[in-house]
């Protein structure tokens, strides 16, 4: 049996998919996943979950945020000033951010 | 865990569903974040009319994106207030239909006109925006992950309000006349936004102990002062004369209390406002109405799988 293998870094973080480990049942998957995937990284936490659980859409089963262009959903399409706060600011640039990463594929 | 142990480790993220947690602290995140679930779901419902009226098709778009971002964040709300084991979220949803749950006294009032849209969009989403960053400090993780979507969703619609801001008060004199109607309107509610002054706030001591706050209504107040007055002047809004807030030294301002109605604060606070009771009983029409839906979902559900909105 396969499980896939989530990791926190630290508390208060997300669990992130780092890779995957056989096991017969959820007490060993979880020691086969500390020995594998929580010992030099930083780890706080480990969920694993059993493959069969895990249910996947991709970008060839859909097209992930629609076919048209949404530019008037993100806030570097509106041409005012964001620094006057910073938490505008910051969330204009996780959305550049997100903007340019889409565009590296 | 007990309140003693919970203040001396509060912090940042602190807490998760994996923690025993006291019943005072779930009762009171619970109150929290259901308040603010319950505030994104009525401001769309006051915003909602607007995407028919838009006066153009960028503006149309924008803000039915918009409306539904804001009932996306309610729904993780919702999701993270759950996650304290005191209501479902179907409890929650029949509270607001009720008129038992709370929400922020902005969606109280009715919104008329096209001019009043910056004042949601951009001041009260602004002052939202400006709590809500301080809150993915809090100590209840999957409330502070529900922060980290949301702040990342609101830098768009507060700069979508302000464009609007911008139009308007480069347009006609007409809309700029009927902007600065809005505004005075709209402004003491704003100040209401974030509450009473900290000498009057009745939850803020145990929420500030147990890390759920960190910051308080003084402090947050101040912060979107200094931040969108200059932003109203730069705009040629003039600053009502009332309520008076008094600039100090330091930067800080200091709000005369008794300027602001908080006789129909506390009547809204209490969901006893004819406006409030209006929208309230609007959403819950509108709750029954596609109540067939949920119901099918249940009765249905497991078939195939749905397509997902973009």
């Amino acid at each position: 049996m396969i499980w896939e293998v989530f990791r926190q870094e630290e508390a208060g973080g997300y669990h992130t998919h780092c890779g995957n480990v056989h096991a017969p049942d959820a007490e060993m998957a979880k020691l086969f996943a500390q020995i594998q995937h929580g010992r030099r990284k930083p780890t706080h936490s480990i969920w694993v979950v059993p493959q069969a659980s895990v249910h996947e859409v991709d970008d060839e089963d859909t097209a992930f945020g629609g076919t048209t262009d949404k530019a008037y959903r993100w806030a570097m399409t509106y041409d005012t000033d964001a620094s006057f706060a910073q938490e505008i600011a910051d969330s204009e640039e996780e959305q550049a951010a997100a903007e340019r990463q889409r565009g590296r594929r | 865990m007990d309140v003693e142990t919970v203040t001396e480790r509060a912090g940042p993220r602190q807490f998760s569903p994996r923690d025993d947690m006291p019943r005072e602290y779930r009762e009171a995140a619970t109150r929290m974040i259901q308040f603010h679930a319950n505030s994104e779901i009525m401001g769309a419902y006051l915003e909602k009319p607007f995407i028919r009226q838009a006066p153009s098709l960028e503006r149309k778009l924008a803000f039915s994106a918009k409306v539904q971002d804001e009932i996306g964040h309610g729904q993780l709300l919702y999701r993270a207030a759950e996650t304290l084991g005191v209501k479902t979220r179907e409890e929650m949803l029949d509270d607001l239909a009720e008129g038992e749950g709370k929400f922020l006294n902005c969606f109280h009032y009715p919104m008329e006109s096209w001019v009043e849209t910056p004042m949601i969009a951009f001041f009260v989403d602004g002052a939202a925006m400006r709590r809500q960053a301080t809150l993915k400090r809090t100590s209840w993780e999957p409330y502070a992950h529900a922060m980290d979507k949301v702040c990342f969703e609101e830098g768009f619609h507060v700069k979508h309000g302000e464009h609007i801001l911008a139009e308007l008060a480069t347009g006609s004199r007409k809309e700029q006349a009927l902007l600065q109607d809005a505004f005075e309107e709209w402004w003491p509610r704003i100040i209401q936004f974030f509450g009473p002054t900290n000498d009057r706030s009745t939850h803020h001591d145990f929420s500030a102990a147990v890390g759920l706050k960190t910051m308080t209504n003084d402090e947050l107040r101040n912060a979107f002062l200094n931040a969108y007055i200059p932003k109203a002047e730069k705009y040629g809004l003039e600053i009502p004369e009332y309520p008076r807030l008094e600039k100090q030294d330091d930067g800080t301002y200091h709000v005369r209390e008794d300027d602001l109605d908080w006789e129909e604060f506390f009547t809204v606070a209490k969901n006893e406002d004819d406006g409030g009771i209006h929208q309230i009983d609007s959403r819950r029409a509108a709750q029954e109405a596609v109540d067939w839906v949920r119901t099918s979902m249940e009765e249905f559900g497991g078939g195939q799988a749905p397509q997902a909105a973009d």
